[in-house]
C-alpha cells in the first residue's frame, strides 16, 4: 500500500508492573510480545480474543493510554511515546469502553456531547452546530435534553459516541463496548459502528471476544498471550472452527451449522456468515 | 404442579404505592406463577420489565402491594414471617456480586454468611470448604488468596461459593454472567449445572439473553412491562420469534436462523430446535412446501 498507515505498531512489547500483596515480590508477565500491525485509514478492524489475550491492551497503545516498554506506535506519523503528541493523537484517536457511565460526565445529554469542545474552548456557535451535528449521526437528537441516567444502556454508549465524535477524530476504538448490552442494543451499537465508517471514513477498531460481532468487518485480528496468532478477512477465519476454538472463542451456531452443512456437501459460500445470509444460501 | 417451592399469586408491585400517582409505578402487574422443587428456570425480559423486582419478592427484600408469595409453603407477607430463616433458605446473588467482596482473604469472605448463622468453627469450616469445591475453586489452591488479584470469572465464583456455603434450597442469581466473556459463562454455568444435579437446589436465574440460559434452564418465564407475557419450555419459547421480538428479546441465532427458513418456506417442523437436530435435518435433501 503506498499510503503510510493510520496506525502503525512496530515490534511493541508492554507489561503490567503488578506486585504481591503480602510476600512484596514483584511479578512480571507480559500483557504483550513483539506486537506489530498497520491500520489503514478508513478501515474496519476486529480485534477478537478472550479475556487476558491482550487485545485491550494493544488497543490502549494506539491512543497513548498505555505506551510500549519496547518498540513504537506511531498515530499518523507521530510517536506516541513523546508526551507533546498525546492531545493531538487523542484527539484523532478516540475510545470508548464497556461501561459508558465511565466517560459521560454532564448532568444533561447535549451538554455532555459540548463537553470536550467546551473544555478546548471553541466558539459557542461552532460548539453547537457540531454538537446538533453529531447527535444526529448516532441518533440521539431526540434525548437532547434528558439526564443521562434516564437513558437505556444502549443509549448512554450511543452518548458516548457522540462525544468521542464532537472531536472530529479519525479513528474510533470501541473496546468491548458492547459487553454490558443485550443482544439487541448490541446489534444497534454495531450497526452504527458501521455506519459511521462507510459514510464518514471514519477508521473503526472494535475489541471483541465476541465472533458474531466479527461477520462483517473488513479484517480480524485474533489475539492470544500477547501475540497475533490469526490475521485475515472474515471469511478465512471462520473457514476453520477449530483453531478459534482453541482460542476460547464462542462458534455461533448458524456459523457452525453452516460449515458442518458444506463440509457434506452443501453448496454455502464461505462468505455467509450473518443468520440472513446463511438463510439465503440455504433456501435456493 | 405436583409440588411447587414458589407460588407467586396476583402478586402486584408498584413502586411509591402511597406517594402521589405521578410518581407512583407499577413495576409488577398480577403475576401469577408456579416454580416446580428443583427446576431450574429462568425469568427473561429487558431491562426494566421486572424481572429484579420479581426475584426479589422471593427471599423478602420487597413486600407485594397485593397479592402473595408462597416460598416452601410458607407465605412470605404473612405477620411475624420468620425472614431470617426465609433469606437463609433463598441464597440471592446480585449483579455484579464480586463488587460486594471486601475480606481479605477469599475463606473468610466464603465464611462471612456462616458465620453470622451462629454455626460451629467446624461446620462453618466444612461447609466453606466444600462450597469453594463446588463453585470450582479448590480450596488448595485458593483459600488463602486474596480475593482480589483473582480473575474476573474467579472473584464472581467466590461470591456465590459465599451464597453457597449458606445451603440454600433455592438460589436466585441476578444476570449471573454478564461482563463474562465465553469462556468464563462456559465455566460458571458448567459449576451451576453440578449444584443443581449434585445439591438438588432450585435454580432461579434472571438475564436478558435468551441464548445463554438455553442449555440450563428447563421452563422460561418472560416478563414485559411488568406483566408475565409467556412462559413455557425453552423449545417452544424460542420458536416465538416475531414475539419476542415485541418484547425487545432476540432469540439465540440458531432459532432465529430456522425461523428465517420457515418463513421462506422451508419445512422445518417446530420441535427442531438444537444445532444436531438443525443438522440431521438440512444435510438432507429438502422439498420446498408446494402451494395447496
Amino acid at each position: 500500500m503506498n499510503h503510510s498507515p493510520l496506525i502503525d505498531i512496530q515490534h511493541i512489547t508492554y507489561t503490567y508492573p503488578t506486585h504481591n500483596m503480602r510476600t512484596g515480590e514483584v511479578q512480571s508477565a507480559p500483557a504483550l510480545k513483539d506486537v506489530s500491525l498497520q491500520v489503514q485509514q478508513g478501515e474496519y478492524l476486529v480485534l477478537l480474543g478472550h479475556n487476558g489475550s491482550g487485545k485491550s491492551t494493544l488497543a490502549r497503545h494506539c491512543n497513548t493510554l498505555l505506551t510500549p516498554d519496547n518498540g513504537r506506535v506511531l498515530v499518523a506519523g507521530l510517536d506516541t511515546a513523546e508526551k507533546t503528541h498525546q492531545r493531538a493523537i487523542r484527539d484523532m484517536v478516540g475510545m470508548i469502553f464497556q461501561n459508558p457511565d465511565n466517560q459521560i460526565i454532564a448532568t444533561v445529554v447535549e451538554d455532555d456531547v459540548a463537553w470536550a469542545l467546551t473544555v478546548r474552548g471553541l466558539p459557542i456557535p461552532l460548539i453547537n452546530e457540531r454538537v446538533a451535528s453529531v447527535m444526529q449521526s448516532v441518533g440521539i437528537s431526540h434525548l437532547r435534553g434528558l439526564p443521562p441516567h434516564r437513558l437505556s444502556g444502549g443509549q448512554r454508549q450511543r452518548l458516548a459516541i457522540a462525544g468521542v465524535l464532537a472531536l472530529r477524530p479519525r479513528c474510533i476504538i470501541a473496546d468491548e463496548a458492547t459487553a454490558q448490552l443485550d443482544p439487541l442494543s448490541r446489534n444497534e451499537i454495531v450497526t452504527l459502528l458501521h455506519q459511521l465508517n462507510r459514510q464518514h471514513g471514519l477508521t473503526i477498531i472494535q475489541v471483541t471476544h465476541l465472533l458474531e460481532e466479527a461477520a462483517l468487518a473488513q479484517r480480524i485480528i485474533a489475539m492470544e498471550r500477547g501475540r497475533i496468532v490469526m490475521e485475515g478477512s472474515p471469511a478465512s477465519i471462520f473457514a476453520h472452527l477449530e483453531p478459534l476454538r482453541q482460542l476460547k472463542l464462542a462458534i455461533p451456531e448458524p456459523v457452525e451449522l453452516a460449515v458442518r452443512l458444506r463440509n457434506v456437501g452443501r453448496s454455502i459460500s464461505p462468505e455467509a456468515l450473518t443468520v440472513e445470509a446463511i438463510a439465503r444460501e440455504l433456501v435456493p | 404442579m405436583k409440588d411447587p417451592i414458589i407460588i407467586t399469586k396476583n402478586l402486584t408491585h408498584i413502586y411509591q404505592a402511597n406517594q402521589s400517582s405521578s410518581l407512583r409505578k407499577a413495576a409488577l402487574v398480577d403475576i401469577n406463577l408456579e416454580i416446580a422443587r428443583g427446576s431450574c428456570i429462568a425469568i427473561i425480559g429487558v431491562t426494566g420489565s421486572g424481572k429484579s423486582t420479581l426475584v426479589q419478592h422471593f427471599n423478602g427484600l420487597l413486600r407485594p402491594t397485593s397479592g402473595t408469595v408462597i416460598v416452601n409453603g410458607a407465605e412470605v407477607n404473612a405477620k411475624g414471617a420468620d425472614l431470617l430463616k426465609l433469606r437463609q433458605r433463598v441464597g440471592m446473588l446480585f449483579q455484579f456480586p464480586e463488587s460486594q467482596l471486601f475480606e481479605r482473604t477469599v475463606y473468610a469472605d466464603v465464611a462471612f454468611g456462616p458465620r453470622r448463622m451462629k454455626l460451629g468453627r467446624r461446620e462453618i469450616r466444612t461447609r466453606v470448604l466444600n462450597a469453594l469445591d463446588m463453585a470450582g475453586l479448590p480450596h488448595r489452591e485458593f483459600a488463602q488468596r486474596t480475593p482480589f488479584e483473582l480473575s474476573g470469572g474467579q472473584m464472581r465464583r467466590v461470591a456465590l461459593a459465599g451464597v453457597l456455603a449458606m445451603s440454600p434450597t433455592i438460589l436466585v442469581l441476578d444476570e449471573p454472567t454478564a461482563g463474562l466473556d465465553a469462556d468464563g459463562r462456559a465455566e460458571f454455568y458448567s459449576y451451576l449445572q453440578r449444584i443443581k444435579q449434585e445439591q438438588g437446589v432450585t435454580i432461579v436465574l434472571v438475564s436478558h439473553d435468551m441464548a445463554e440460559v438455553a442449555t440450563l434452564a428447563d421452563w422460561l418465564f418472560v416478563l414485559h412491562n411488568g406483566h408475565l407475557v409467556m412462559q413455557g419450555a425453552p423449545r417452544s419459547v424460542y420458536a416465538q420469534g416475531d414475539a419476542l421480538q415485541q418484547w425487545g428479546l432476540a432469540a439465540p441465532p440458531l432459532s432465529e436462523l430456522l425461523t428465517l427458513l420457515r418463513k421462506q418456506g422451508l419445512p422445518i417442523p417446530s420441535e427442531i430446535f438444537t444445532l444436531e437436530e438443525a443438522f440431521s435435518l438440512l444435510s438432507k435433501p429438502l422439498q420446498l412446501y408446494q402451494e395447496k
